[in-house]
């Protein structure tokens, strides 16, 4: 099964190639929808009571490295794969329908985002250390050319500089792996670079220290974090629409589901030792990334800022190192996923009418579009986190696990929710309230545009009346992965739980 | 059908008719979705009694009642429940919002005819009533934030439903943003709940706090204090007031539903409803209800200087709230509540009656601009006279028994609280004055321009234009429509209007004290484990307290007329003589700039500097930094290119040489 | 005959080549140093194997004169190619492989 989900868009990537040039984005189109169907699937199959990994692919690979080709999904990555299939479903349906790229050379872009797709597939169900290396770097190949070749603007810089930060990060998290498998293989014997050994046999905290920085240096810069963020706003300006969708909605989810995944688990110790300081990051990055958000005119950036924003209340939430902040950061990935890609696409929609990506130039388009401003409106509550949607619930989660291991942090945190409640709401109205401007005209929302926006609204809309669907599914696993870190938190014997105590009675250990 | 079921078909009637608005506006007609919006509220009232009268089948001692639907987000040890807690004070408030909204939807009906978003009016509106019902009728902590955001979130739309108005769009941008702000403030108080007693529901946590925590320890002080943020972003109380003026942008009725009679009592509701942990920490109940008597002094005064009608009655409204947390801080729960419901009646009334003064006035809502409205508006000036007696407390009135049964409380309570009993007679007898000012100049004195078209049977027209700017408009969507509505001539109105006079005039006979007290009764029953609630004056004292009332408010309905209609140069003479003290009220002592300057201005500062400064030194510098030396590394070396070739050959000469003599010194 | 003496002709020999090599800006002068540096290298060559008394020497100086003719070649062919597009024959005008 996960195989099939792996590598399907990449065979119709494959495929598309040879095909007619008419044919080639309906056949992506078609590969994207094939696997948003085998993730439903895998969704509706999963059982939410088990901890551990379900549907394990596990095959040797490079058995003098200690390589194998180990997939698996669980609580936390279930959803982070259905999510990947719905946005790219959404934006590969999106250029389709709008006759992207218009200069001709469909055949690649579209081969580019079916690459794309199981790149990122890949990241979320590897089970072994240097698989998930090869596929976050693999991610990266098709966004230099997507952003390279059918950007706008500065793109050729733009892409330079995504490149250069991303690839710093991630060769060092490569040198990272690589001495992980080894001194690990110097305590058993043995070379494995599988993340179920590495979890067992843990190294002393010195080597943990510097090994956890050189991994969070690879995934901070993709969320993007607060001081490493410098090349997002190039990135979103020059990177076509439909592309600037997959890299917020689900590139910048790599890196935070890195975290619960990898670094918790395998370092645990350095993860007690940093939680601080990445905290205070994140809390950066939530203030940093709103006030940026409510200043700037180009709506890209507004999206791209609002981003940090909260990707920044996801790293709160998974390091808070508690039940409760992981599991709302699980839901909170999700969340986020959808409403940027549902404003993006509506960014999308508005420049087809209004020519311009700046605020100062737009306004009054909800007139004629009701149906438009109404699902831009659902849209924007849910950024800005309003009570009753899932991403209150998400944020809820994740600011109680904060606030219930470091007080202050939560509240400088909260500053960002009211932030966001100005930001969001700026863009909303800026766009679709106030004046028309001169010889600009407001439209109904057409079909083409709605199959691709009412569905991703109809997710948000779901997901506020059921949030547990989520959170229910994510609670074994989170509790596996955090639970041991928590345990250490408290200066215990290192013994790895793979239970913990709810969130609000005493210390584990007396 | 039990009184919960009756809660849940209390709740579901508004959301269904705000959703087939919504989603019908294609198909359905204005006035079907006007009639629609209406019935569902007027079915939701229906369910309220029902409820109500379920509720009076219990014993008084279990009248506390919970249901949930099911389980929204049980996880990682949180356990939130979508659950409703039915009481006597939920189906109080229930009751008087159903009402209250039936009426002002009826109102509407008539009132925003003619407007170019007619349909999206209704579907806004009726979620507004399902949003405040959910508030009230919330069973723990979460849903209570829900439906606190959701109420702020209507008001917001409501606010800029004019959303071409520039002006509107604003207002509703700093509702919303200091609502958020409030939220906040619940959240947090929510998380401190969480940590200290283990639960969200509300039965669980009073019974859980009485047993956890002592009389003012720190964390209750704290809980209570974070709520009274919520409470005072809600309730428009000092410091954070500043967006209720500003509400006045949105249609009348809107003014007279939202911020009047119900979204602004929210607050109110709260400290009642939190009552268990008020009484355990008495020092934020004191400073709630200290901010309650600044508010209540500091926006009198502001309705004595403003101009614009709806400005004054905003104002009126955050005053009379002021007396409603005072209320229920000190333990007047009875006093507080009632005050709520019998203000709910009378400011929506004078809403109302505002509402079809201005649409006589063509859109102009300057008090200075309007008089002697009585013979060509009969009806709407009675009314607007009735609705003025009640504010001013004049005695008989529904305001009359239940302002001054706060104030009798809290004379009872003696020693600090007096403070409270003499405030509330100071801001008494100014709300007296300001609330006939409105009166006798709306009604007296010489017809002005528009009215004396009126009597001539025309309704005045005018350029459609923005009240606050007088900036030109058109009347399609998102400005307001091209016709007027008058009560005289629309039937809706009058009745609406007419049945909320009955109410602001009888409604205070329910509390008369010594005589009945049908509110202290029914309210028993939520309230009973409160020691303040028990504390009930004599009927001597308040008689006294309720003569002194009186006196006070025909008092300052005399000063009212000697300065409106008796002598109309006064003010004029006054204003001239204390310039910088009328200034300083006219600009609503400077609260907005003050707000400007801490807050918006910092924050713009602060994003301002981030995007040019930080942005392109810091963070692009960093990046350009190690580039540069990079690239400088790289022309370093290339030095060594030089192009020339016989540089290379003596490179290569020398290199051999020195190898070679390397290899010479280590054999030997 | 002690070899010396052959041997510090050659290194005098190669010596003048190497400095001639350095110094002079003609490719045809550097050529023939050059020549002469390899020349210098197949007079040491050849006293060894006098010296050691086998021939394996002598027949590695032929290999190093078939070279030498080769690069020769190659040399006066790129010299001609520079005067027929009527190029200064400066080494020192020849930059166009710089950094």
């Amino acid at each position: 099964m996960l195989n099939v989900i792996l590598w399907a868009p990449l065979a119709a990537g494959v495929l598309l190639l040879i095909a007619p040039r008419p044919a080639a984005r309906w056949i992506g189109a078609a590969g994207a929808l094939v696997t948003l169907g085998f993730a439903i699937a895998l969704v509706l199959d999963f059982d939410s009571a088990a901890p551990g990994l379900q549907h394990v692919v596990d095959e040797s690979w490079i058995p003098d490295l200690g390589v194998r080709y180990e997939l698996g999904v669980d609580g936390i990555s279930v959803f982070l794969v259905l999510l990947t299939a719905v946005l790219w479903t959404a934006g590969t349906l999106f250029s389709a329908l709008r006759s992207y790229p218009e200069d001709g050379r469909t055949r690649f872009y579209y081969f580019l985002l079916a690459l794309g797709e199981t790149a990122a597939l890949g990241a979320f169900l590897a089970q072994d250390l240097l698989l998930f290396v090869l596929f976050f770097d693999l991610m990266l190949v098709p966004f230099f050319f997507l952003i390279g070749a059918f950007g706008s603007g500065e793109r050729i810089a733009a892409t330079t500089k995504m490149i250069v930060y991303t690839l710093v990060g991630s060769l060092l998290m490569l040198v990272g792996a690589i001495a992980t498998a080894i001194l690990v293989a110097q305590d058993t014997g043995e070379l494995s670079f599988s993340i179920a050994d590495l979890r067992a046999n843990l190294l002393s905290a010195g080597s943990q220290e510097w090994i956890f920085c050189f991994f969070a240096a690879a995934f901070l810069v993709k969320m993007p974090a607060f001081p490493i963020h410098g090349w997002m706003p190039d990135a979103y300006r020059a990177a076509p629409l439909p592309v600037v969708l997959l890299l917020s909605g689900v590139l910048s989810k790599v890196g935070a589901y890195g975290f619960l995944r990898i670094v918790l688990p395998v370092y645990p110790e350095a993860t007690v030792t940093f939680q601080e300081v990445v905290m205070v990051i994140a809390v950066a990055s939530i203030l940093y990334g709103s006030v940026m958000a409510f200043t700037q005119t180009n709506v890209r950036l507004v999206a791209g800022y609002s981003s940090v924003a909260q990707l920044g209340f996801i790293t709160l939430g998974v390091f808070s190192l508690r039940d409760d902040g992981a599991d709302g950061a699980v839901l909170q990935m999700v969340n986020h996923g959808l409403v940027v890609a549902a404003i993006f696409v509506v960014i999308g929609i508005l420049y087809a009418r209004t020519r311009t990506e700046d605020l100062t130039e737009m306004g009054g388009q909800a007139m004629r579009a009701p149906v438009l401003a109404a699902l831009f409106l659902v849209v924007t509550l849910a950024t800005l986190a309003m009570p009753g949607s899932a991403n209150f619930i998400g944020e809820f989660y994740i600011l109680n696990g904060a606030f219930q291991s470091k007080i202050a942090l939560a509240f400088v945190a909260a500053i960002g929710v009211a932030l966001a409640a100005f930001y969001a709401l700026r863009l909303y109205q800026r766009t679709m309230h106030n004046r028309l401007p001169e010889g600009v005209d407001s439209r109904e929302i057409s079909l083409r545009d709605s199959v691709v926006l009412a569905p991703l609204v109809a997710c948000i809309v779901a997901l506020a009346l059921w949030p547990g669907v989520i959170l229910d599914r994510g609670e074994a696993s989170v509790d596996q992965n955090v639970g041991a870190v928590a345990a250490l938190g408290t200066d215990c014997s290192t013994q790895a739980n793979t239970t913990v105590e709810p969130a609000n009675t005493a210390v584990l250990c007396e | 059908m039990s009184a919960t079921d009756w809660a849940w078909l209390v709740l579901a009637f508004p959301l269904a008719g705000s959703l087939v608005i919504a989603l019908g506006f294609r198909v359905l007609s204005p006035k079907a979705a006007g009639w629609i919006g209406t019935g569902a509220i007027a079915l939701a009232f229906v369910s309220s009694i029902g409820a109500l009268l379920m509720l009076l089948d219990e014993p008084t001692d279990a009248r506390q009642l919970t249901d949930s639907l099911y389980q929204y987000a049980s996880a990682a040890g949180l356990e939130i429940d979508l659950g409703i807690l039915v009481d006597p004070l939920s189906v109080f408030m229930c009751l008087v919002v159903t009402g209250v909204s039936t009426l002002i939807h009826l109102y509407s009906v008539a009132y925003m005819d003619s407007d170019a978003g007619y349909r999206r009016f209704f579907s806004y509106l009726n979620f507004f009533v399902f949003s405040m019902l959910l508030l009230v009728l919330a069973g723990n902590f979460v849903i209570l934030i829900v439906g606190w955001a959701f109420v702020g979130f209507a008001s917001y739309a409501l606010i800029s439903y004019w959303y071409r108005r520039h002006t509107a769009t604003t207002a509703g941008m700093k509702a919303f943003v200091i609502n958020v702000v409030g939220d906040i403030g619940l959240v947090f108080a929510a998380f401190f709940v969480f940590r200290e007693l283990g639960t969200f529901d509300f039965l669980d946590s009073f019974d859980a706090a009485r047993e956890t925590f002592t009389t003012n320890e720190g964390v209750v002080v704290a809980i209570c204090c974070l709520m009274l943020v919520g409470a005072f972003a809600k309730s428009a109380q000092v410091p954070l007031h500043t967006w209720l003026p500003d509400a006045m942008e949105g249609p009348t009725p809107v003014s007279a539903l939202i911020h009047a009679a119900t979204m602004v009592t929210a607050g109110v509701y709260l400290i009642a409803r939190m009552f268990p942990f008020f009484e355990l920490a008495p020092t934020a109940a004191d400073i709630a209800a200290f901010i309650g008597l600044a508010t209540l002094l500091i926006a009198s005064t502001i309705a004595l200087a403003v101009t614009d009608l709806k400005r004054i009655i905003a104002y009126s409204t955050m005053s009379q709230i002021g007396y409603m947390v005072v209320g229920v801080s000190i333990g007047a729960y009875v006093g507080g509540l009632f005050h709520l419901m019998t203000h709910a009646f009378f400011k929506a009334l004078l809403f109302m009656a505002a509402g079809s003064v201005i649409a006589a006035m063509a859109n102009v809502q300057n008090i200075d601009r309007m008089s002697g409205f009585r013979r060509a508006m009969p009806l709407t000036s009675g009314l607007l006279v009735i609705g003025c007696l009640a504010l001013a407390a004049f005695p008989g009135t529904s305001g009359f028994f239940s302002k001054d049964e706060i104030l009798a409380f809290a004379s009872d309570r003696g020693g600090m609280y007096l403070i409270f009993t003499i405030g509330g007679y100071i801001g008494a007898f100014m709300t007296a004055i300001y609330a006939f000012r409105i009166g006798f100049r709306v009604t007296t004195g010489e017809p002005c321009e528009e009215a004396r078209e009126l009597e001539r049977g025309h309704l005045h027209h005018a350029e459609p234009r923005n009240p606050a700017t007088g900036e030109g408009e058109d009347t399609d969507v998102g400005f307001p429509g091209p016709e007027h509505q008058i009560a005289e001539r629309r039937r809706p109105m009058a009745i609406a209007m007419s049945v909320l006079a009955a109410g602001a005039l009888f409604g205070g006979l329910i509390q008369i004290p010594g005589v009945d007290a049908v509110l202290e009764h029914f309210l028993e029953g939520t309230f009973e484990s409160s020691p303040l609630f028990h504390i009930v004056p004599s009927t001597a004292a308040s008689w006294f307290g309720l003569l002194i009332g009186g006196v006070i408010s025909i008092a300052g309905i005399g000063v009212a007329y000697y300065c409106y209609v008796a002598n109309p140069g006064v003010t004029a003479r006054l204003i001239a003589r204390v310039p910088r003290v009328h200034r300083f009220l006219l600009n609503k002592w400077y609260f907005d700039e003050l707000q400007d300057a801490l807050v918006y201005r910092p924050a713009i500062a602060i994003g301002r500097f981030a995007n040019s400064v930080f942005e392109r030194v810091v963070v692009d510098g960093i990046v350009n930094a190690a580039t540069g030396v990079v690239r400088g590394a790289g022309s370093v070396v290339r030095g060594a290119q030089s192009g020339f070739v016989r540089a290379y050959a003596l490179l290569l000469i020398g290199g051999f040489a020195a190898l070679g003599v390397y290899f010479l010194v280590v054999s030997s | 005959m002690d070899i010396a003496w052959y041997l510090v002709l050659s290194a005098l020999l190669f010596a003048v080549g190497a400095g001639g090599v350095l110094i002079r800006r003609s490719p045809l002068v550097i050529l023939l140093c050059l020549e002469l540096m390899l020349n210098a290298g197949n007079l040491a060559l050849v006293a060894f194997a006098r010296s050691a008394g086998n021939e394996e020497g002598q027949v590695f100086a032929l290999v190093v004169m078939v070279v030498a003719a080769c690069e020769v070649v190659i040399g006066l062919g790129l010299i001609v190619a520079m005067f027929r597009r009527r190029l200064a024959l400066d080494v020192d005008a020849m930059r166009e492989l710089k950094g």
